[in-house]
């Protein structure tokens, strides 16, 4: 019952995470809702597939190590997209901007 | 096997899940720049492992947890190696 | 002369700085332990056999690339001597207690941008933050931590003078205080990593 639960929220919050990349104004938002969204959905969906699968003690570390490698991996892949775009010269549509004062 | 409503809900929600990764591809077709697409790539890509994961338990065999884990390495590189490109071709 | 004296004085805090990490590093063999029994827990989870064969060939390959890498994963640690006892209370009581705190964190920014999505109403900006943290272990692990936290991304980190200064993209500013900001975006996220890296 709650790996249920669990696989009903990760493609409940997975949608919401497509859902703010087609909506949001800029790269910088969009990756708001793709790091965060895409994530928490993932591993929660991981965690349920450990919770109901049936495989040996191995198998189920595998669906962790994936859930542990996400968490690591989509935050600084996340970062370093978000680096390269302010260098390359996107502006934030954004109401302060301390980056631009510190590096004219 | 595992427990059966499970399994019996599983395909749709791979399914959902496809449907989601079409939404995302419209941000990697149409995207005003590279970094738009390499966001929606990164997430399209985190979608496919699930679904895989997904297929391992469905289909039972647990070796399609090494290609998910696999896939999931080659998206880290490719998000850091398009990273660095449009960091030096700026 | 000014300009002069003052990049003098960052060239002589660095060298210092220098001295006194390399003094304190851990000798090679130690070094090479702690990364070869990293490898080793990875390769028998990725694989899953236990027959004596793979057991072998697993301890032979992990430790040449134990003996290659053995710099890039223990970079950070200092000799505090009774390394296996703190190993021990770290992984045993620090870390379920990281990520008891990451699981709510991480849920309720889930939340939020659900939220945001449905209204938009994000009022977006980016501020810089001071960090008390100073290795580059530790300013990884809590850019990645403030990237999952609710609201905030980070986008750079500058290290000047022996301070450490991150930029975050924050959805929702709701101030440009530099301590205000870093205690709603920090938390007890950084006191909780003190404990850990310097």
């Amino acid at each position: 019952m709650i790996e249920l639960l669990f696989l009903l929220f990760g493609i409940f919050i997975m949608f919401f995470g497509a859902l703010g990349l087609l909506r949001f104004p800029d790269v910088y938002t969009r990756l708001h809702a793709t790091a965060k969204c895409d994530t928490g959905g993932a591993i929660s969906i991981l965690l349920a597939l450990a919770l109901a699968s049936d495989f040996p003690i191995t198998g189920k570390l595998k669906f962790l190590v994936i859930a542990f490698m996400i968490a690591m991996i989509n935050p600084m892949v996340s970062h370093a997209i978000a680096r390269a775009a302010y260098k390359s010269g996107i502006k934030p549509k954004a109401v302060v901007d301390m980056y631009a004062w510190d590096n004219p | 096997m595992a427990q059966e409503n499970f399994l019996v809900i599983l395909p749709y929600a791979i399914a959902f899940l496809l449907f989601t990764a079409t939404l995302v591809s419209y941000r990697v077709i149409f995207g005003p720049t590279l970094a738009d697409r390499a966001v929606a790539l990164n997430t399209a890509t985190t979608k496919a492992v699930v679904i895989i994961a997904m297929l391992s338990l469905l289909y039972d065999a647990p070796y399609l947890l090494d290609v998910s884990i696999v896939l999931l390495m080659v998206n880290a590189v490719g998000g850091l190696i398009i990273a660095k490109y449009m960091e030096v071709r700026a | 002369m000014h300009f002069y004296l003052r990049q003098r004085l960052e060239e002589v805090r660095k060298r210092v700085l220098y001295e006194s990490y390399e003094a304190q590093k851990l000798p090679a063999w130690e070094r090479i332990v702690i990364t070869w029994m990293a490898l080793f827990a990875f390769w028998i989870v990725i694989s899953g056999k236990f027959s004596p064969s793979h057991m072998i060939t697993g301890a032979l390959v992990t430790l040449i690339v134990a003996v290659v890498t053995r710099d890039f994963l223990t970079d950070d640690i200092r000799q505090t001597g009774h390394l296996i006892s703190k190993a021990a209370y770290i992984f045993l009581f620090l870390i379920p207690q990281y990520l008891f705190i990451m699981a709510f964190r991480l849920l309720e920014s889930n939340l939020k941008v659900v939220k945001n999505v449905l209204f938009m109403d994000i009022n977006p900006g980016i501020v810089k933050v001071k960090s008390n943290l100073h290795s580059n272990t530790g300013l990884t692990v809590l850019a990645n931590s403030i990237t999952l936290t609710p609201g905030t991304l980070t986008l750079d980190v500058t290290k000047k003078l022996g301070e450490a200064y991150l930029y975050v993209h924050w959805i929702d500013v709701e101030t440009l205080d530099g301590e205000k900001a870093g205690m709603k975006i920090k938390g007890e996220i950084e006191e909780w990593l003190k404990k850990i890296f310097w």
